[in-house]
């Protein structure tokens, strides 16, 4: 059985990623920028089971579950933040935040 | 070349690649999320296709019915209302620096690409295709077991503290 070589995955993963930063660097609304860095986390985690594919010891899978849940708690954290700046500001542009100096 | 592996490899790329790009070039943040949600189906198929079922299918699980559930959730309410009467919701995100944020993302994907060419991984030869979901949970068990209940605690006090933060204060 003729298997799928690594580097296809490492393309796939790369691509993701770039398409990730450029969301974030172009839009301008942070539910967008989050996505983007959703995004991001998976190229790095797909990067990761790529290479788990052939270890016995399945350590990047176990990583990968494991940054699996942090992406979990970063998610649900940033919406609460993101609700609570909406409260207060009633918009949830990045451009809107200025430094008073 | 043309094993049916290779062929639903090369759909999954389509799948994923075209709804990524799809996700930088729409502006309506519904439709991204849409098509954030068909990104993570076409990655939990890879992850199927790198022999990671139990990946796979938690991907799905968490990604497609937790995370896009909130997102859905903070994409309603916060969403900006438009002045004028008689428009619908506004959902259409501003969009600056397009040339230079697409300069940067094709720099970052062609040098990763150059790079991952430059390297010779080592090819293994007998992989193996049964499912893995016996030697994670021994692993979870065994030398992961305290990362295991570490992660655990961790995302107790992540989910309290999304609660506390979301809560209204006044």
């Amino acid at each position: 059985m003729n298997e799928i070589p690594l580097i296809f995955f490492l393309w796939v993963g790369a691509f993701l990623f770039a398409t990730g930063l450029s969301i974030i660097l172009i839009k301008r609304n942070v539910i967008f920028v989050l996505m983007g860095i959703e995004l991001m986390l998976n190229a790095a985690n797909l990067n990761l089971i790529a290479f788990s594919r052939g270890d016995e010891l399945n350590q990047g899978l176990m990583l990968g579950l494991f940054v699996l849940v942090i992406g979990v708690c970063e998610m649900s954290i940033a919406l609460a933040i993101i609700l609570q700046v909406y409260r207060r500001f009633r918009k949830i542009d990045i451009d809107q935040f200025q430094s008073r100096n | 070349m043309n094993s049916p592996l290779m062929i639903g490899f090369l759909a999954l790329t389509m799948l994923t690649c075209g709804s990524a790009f799809y996700m930088l070039w729409t502006k309506n943040v519904l439709h991204a999320a849409l098509a954030m949600f068909m990104t993570m189906l076409g990655l939990a198929g890879f992850y199927v296709l790198a022999f990671a079922d139990v990946m796979a299918v938690s991907h799905l699980m968490i990604y497609v019915g937790g995370v896009l559930i909130l997102i859905l959730f903070g994409i309603m309410m916060t969403s900006q209302r438009s002045v004028e009467a008689g428009q619908s919701n506004e959902l259409w995100t501003e969009q600056k620096g397009r040339f230079w944020a697409i300069s940067i993302g094709l720099t970052v994907f062609l040098g990763l690409s150059w790079l991952m060419g430059q390297q010779h991984f080592y090819a293994f030869t007998d992989l193996d295709q049964h499912s893995k979901l016996g030697q994670v949970g021994l692993s979870f068990m065994l030398e992961y077991s305290f990362p295991f209940e570490l992660t655990g605690i961790f995302l107790l006090i992540a989910l309290v503290g999304a609660t506390y933060i979301a809560k209204n204060h006044e």
